[in-house]
């Protein structure tokens, strides 16, 4: 197992550093100076010279590459050219947001999906397989901006006044600042990976108040984090219940099923004990690449709801050519992927002893 | 015996306090041979500079004469409460540029302790105090309860900001914000049909023009261009794709800015009177043409592409002219505009960066800007002599015929003057929208609560010497200020001077400033502050010229150049 992952982890440096060196090149191809984007309209020449020279694109192409790359190798995506601030910290300010959103979305989108899939499959071609699969056809052709401004107009301001009422965008309330956890343990970090980590998990509003008990700002989070939540879990919660039904179909079909039945297993046993393991090693494979997909493409979703993660991040370092940005970014989300995938190779392990890692 | 060392251990020790100076403390004082200020060491290491039993020792700025090509030649503190500033030609527009917020004062120290980049933390003198920048998320500011002027009624301001019109109304709506900004046009009759909303009309003086440039035939003939200015219906263009507010433009400059408005207001739509100039030109057919643009929203121009195709078919309509709409790439666009390289029709607009009328007509026509071609000798002439004329009411009558040159060479003709919109809760006080700079909230009221203000997007950075986005003007607007500021109707009025006043010559300004004015970090506003501020923007060596971008732009483009710019 361990020489499996190390052999993959080898096969993804490749596929990084062919991320990287794409997303430099096409960045350069990209009509729009970073100059006129940033300094505006009016910037002179000469101040896009001087302004060039001091952020190095006056240098040729194969130069700036070559400069970025190597630092890039050491974990220094450089400084946005828009903020002056280094990337990695905005990288630790807003991959948090988006984490968490992924995470809940994906969260919901399983505990929905799955279930839905299950009964479905359990009630073939009856009044529950019908609503279940209408519902997840409805839900993956859903434009998730619009299904985003629907949910905000109605929770936010349709239902205002009633305890059903929901914030429409943020993370918090205006105004609200939660301690970090650190602060709230009364432990002292000083710089270096620790205090890294420890900042990056206090970005995450809502684990960051659970964990040092601050309740009030906490359950506030938890409502910012609904509406976003559940907007982003819709095309995912489509596709796995599609995904769980029809596998779960192709393995009640198969004659151990038959063979467990006529042993006597009661319906829910067989579900559970006998198809549910086997039908899962695709559903895992859909909600791996969900995942994935839930990181980078969280685009809309923080737009409409105003969420400072990864996608709002990303638009705006397109928006405004902040190269950097816009390079350290699409690494971390190309970086995670292949995490995930790798995960998901080696659950099939788990969840199918026939898989052979080796 | 032991009498006699007791004695001398007295005198020793009486010696040795005379020798330090100081009998009390611990200091170590040193005095400037000729009465200088004098600068106490305190044993912590700290200096503090003894301002009150010494004369003012005020720092200046000399950039060494006019060749850098930059328009101030020095600024000093004469006093603590004096600045001089020496420019290197008459400017009329010298407070309007001055109140522009990319020139606000923060204290000496401050900068030097942030390196010159105070990007998150600037301390100012406004009426609100800057908590903290939560990035991505929100700007916190408290009321400035030391505050010079009027203290703000509520406690708490919050800044916020989202990108689309919809999306801030929605935030309006449920009561999550006070104010939103930047509504779009389809909008104003969701606001004006809420009872509990408020619409705020935004009178931004900006104008949209169609330009040619004379290099390129047909256009190098006069009568084709007046024919064209002619033959557009200009108020259908209004009518159709312009939001309430809006209007034609009679005039390049906005009547909102003094003398903008004089001379002969632009032709009237005449579409029998262009055919018969088009004809007298040869072209009694029409001619082929493009019209090129950018696919940008702007106040002055809503919807470009719509507005090229409205173009497109009235000249097709009206004159016989086939025009191909071209779309281009923003930077494409106005690189090839500004390098005098654009052939056929450009459709462009121009926005105040300050109120007066030569930040629209010098720009433009002043003779530096090769995107109409050859500019007539006779505008140039005209601007320049109105660029020297410090006195309004002397320069009516230049304004009047610089108009009217304008009016008949016709760089271009100018479309509409367009408006932009705010909205706020009818529950908000004073709520109001002023034309020039942020909205001013420390003039308004809430009713209760903290006041939440959203905008487009967020601030990249709170150091506004170095930025040239309007959001972040807009967050340090609240927190800093220059000698001058804008008014609640685009006037310019004092602010950190009582009063800035020209000479004879109106080459040198003497600024009175106010006294008794504290930054937000319980420091003294004084003269050094102002040169200290202007040097670390103005003076490309200055050790502290760090800012974000380093290009300080807006100090680049309003004062001429940099000092000592490589």
């Amino acid at each position: 197992m361990i020489g499996y992952i190390l052999r993959r982890l080898l096969i993804a440096i490749p596929v990084l550093i062919g991320v990287l060196v794409v997303v430099f090149l096409l960045l350069r191809l990209v009509p729009g100076e970073p100059c006129t984007a940033i300094l505006g309209e009016r910037a002179s020449p000469e101040a896009c010279e001087r302004f060039n020279a001091a952020n190095g694109l006056n240098e040729p192409v194969y130069v700036q590459l070559a400069i970025y790359a190597g630092s890039a190798i050491t974990g220094d995506f450089g400084e946005s050219i828009r903020f002056s601030r280094p990337v990695s910290q905005i990288i630790i300010e807003r991959l948090p947001v988006t984490l968490e959103l992924a995470g809940a979305a994906l969260t919901a989108a399983v505990v929905v999906g799955i279930p839905l899939g299950i009964a479905a499959a359990r009630r073939h071609n009856t009044g529950v397989d019908v609503a279940a699969m209408t519902f997840a056809n409805v839900g993956v052709s859903m434009p998730i901006f619009w299904l985003g401004l629907l949910l905000a107009y109605l929770f936010a301001v349709v239902l205002l006044g009633t305890p059903l009422a929901l914030p429409p965008s943020g993370t918090l309330s205006p105004g609200s600042r939660p301690l970090p956890f650190f602060e709230v343990w009364g432990v002292e970090l000083s710089d270096g990976f620790l205090a890294n980590l420890a900042e990056f998990v206090s970005n995450m509003t809502i684990t960051n108040t659970l964990i040092s008990a601050q309740w009030s700002i906490f359950w506030d989070g938890v409502r910012h984090m609904i509406l976003p939540a559940v907007t982003l879990a819709t095309i995912p919660i489509a596709i796995i219940a599609r995904m769980t039904r029809s596998s779960l179909l192709d393995v009640l079909g198969r004659e151990y099923i038959r063979t467990a039945r006529a042993k006597g297993a009661g319906e829910r046993r067989v579900i559970r004990r006998h198809a549910l393991r086997n039908a899962m090693l695709p559903v895992v494979t859909i909600i791996g690449l969900q995942l994935g997909g839930l990181l980078g493409g969280a685009v809309l979703t923080e737009t409409v709801f105003g969420l400072a993660g990864v996608g709002t991040a990303l638009f705006e370092a397109i928006t405004a050519r902040d190269f950097p940005i816009i390079q350290g970014f699409t690494f971390v989300i190309a970086a995670t992927y292949v995490i995930v995938n790798l995960l998901v190779d080696i659950s099939y392990g788990y969840l199918d002893p026939r898989v052979r890692l080796e | 015996m032991k009498r006699m060392r007791w004695l001398a251990l007295v005198a020793v020790l009486a010696l040795v306090a005379a020798a330090c100076g100081d009998t009390e403390g611990g200091d170590d004082t040193t005095t400037t041979a000729d009465g200088g200020p004098t600068t106490t060491a305190a044993t912590d290491g700290t200096t503090t500079s003894v301002d009150a039993e010494t004369p003012f020792e005020g720092l200046a700025l000399d950039s060494g004469g006019c060749d850098y090509g930059g328009k101030i030649a020095s600024i000093e503190a004469t006093a603590e409460t004096e600045v001089v500033f020496t420019l290197c030609s008459e400017d009329p527009a010298f407070l309007a540029k001055l109140a522009f917020i990319p020139f606000a004062v923060q204290p000496a120290e401050h900068l030097e302790a942030t390196g010159g980049s105070p990007l998150e933390n600037p301390v100012g003198t406004g009426p609100f105090v800057l908590d903290e920048w939560s990035r991505g998320s929100e700007i916190v500011y408290s009321a400035n309860q030391d505050y010079w002027g009027e203290v703000p009624a509520f406690d708490t301001l919050v800044f916020r900001w989202r990108d689309s019109s919809t999306a801030r109304i929605t935030e309006l709506t449920s009561g999550n914000a006070d104010f939103i900004t930047n509504l779009a046009a389809s909008d104003y009759a969701t606001i004006e049909g809420d009872a509990n909303l408020q619409l705020l009309v935004d009178e931004n003086p900006n104008v949209f023009y169609v330009g040619f440039n004379n290099l390129f035939p047909p256009f190098d003939d006069v009568r084709v261009r007046q024919a064209i200015a002619m033959g557009v219906d200009r108020q259908r263009i209004i009518d159709t794709f312009y939001p309430e507010g809006s209007a034609v433009a009679d005039y390049f400059t906005p009547c909102i800015i003094e003398n903008a408005c004089e001379g002969e207001p632009f032709y009237e739509f005449d579409p029998e009177g262009a055919r018969a100039l088009l004809a007298e030109a040869g072209f009694p057919d029409g001619f082929e043409t493009t019209i090129k643009l950018r696919d940008v929203f702007r106040v002055y121009l809503p919807e470009p592409v719509a507005v090229a195709e409205d173009i497109r078919a009235q000249l097709a309509e009206n004159l016989g002219i086939e025009a191909e709409v071209i779309v281009m790439e923003s930077g494409a666009f106005i690189e090839e505009n500004a390098s005098g390289q654009q052939e056929g029709i450009h459709l462009l607009g121009w926005g105040a960066d300050y109120p007066h009328v030569t930040n629209f007509l010098d720009f433009h026509f002043g003779g530096g800007n090769p995107q109409f071609g050859e500019m007539s000798p006779d505008i140039v002439d005209t601007l320049a002599e109105g660029a020297r004329t410090v006195d309004p009411a002397a320069a009516q009558p230049i304004y009047e015929q610089a108009n009217n040159l304008i009016r008949e060479f016709v760089p271009m003709f100018p479309v509409a003057w367009g408006a932009a919109a705010d909205a706020a809760l009818a529950t908000v006080e004073n709520a109001a929208v002023a034309p020039v700079g942020a909205p001013q909230f420390a003039t308004m009221n809430p009713g209760d609560g903290d006041f939440v203000f959203v905008q487009n997007a967020e601030p990249i950075s709170l150091f506004c010497a170095d930025e040239t986005d309007g959001e972040s003007l807009s967050a340090c607007e609240q927190a800093l200020e220059g000698l001058y500021g804008y008014g609640p109707n685009g006037e310019v009025i004092p602010k950190l001077a009582t009063e800035c006043a020209p000479d004879d010559t109106g080459l040198v300004w003497t600024c009175a400033l106010r006294e008794g004015v504290t930054f937000h970090d319980g420091s003294t506003f004084d003269a050094n502050d102002v040169v200290t501020s202007w040097s670390v923007g103005l003076d490309a060596s200055h050790p502290l010229h760090v800012g974000n971008t380093g290009a300080f732009e807006y100090f680049s483009y309003l004062w001429g150049a940099l000092i000592n710019a490589e």
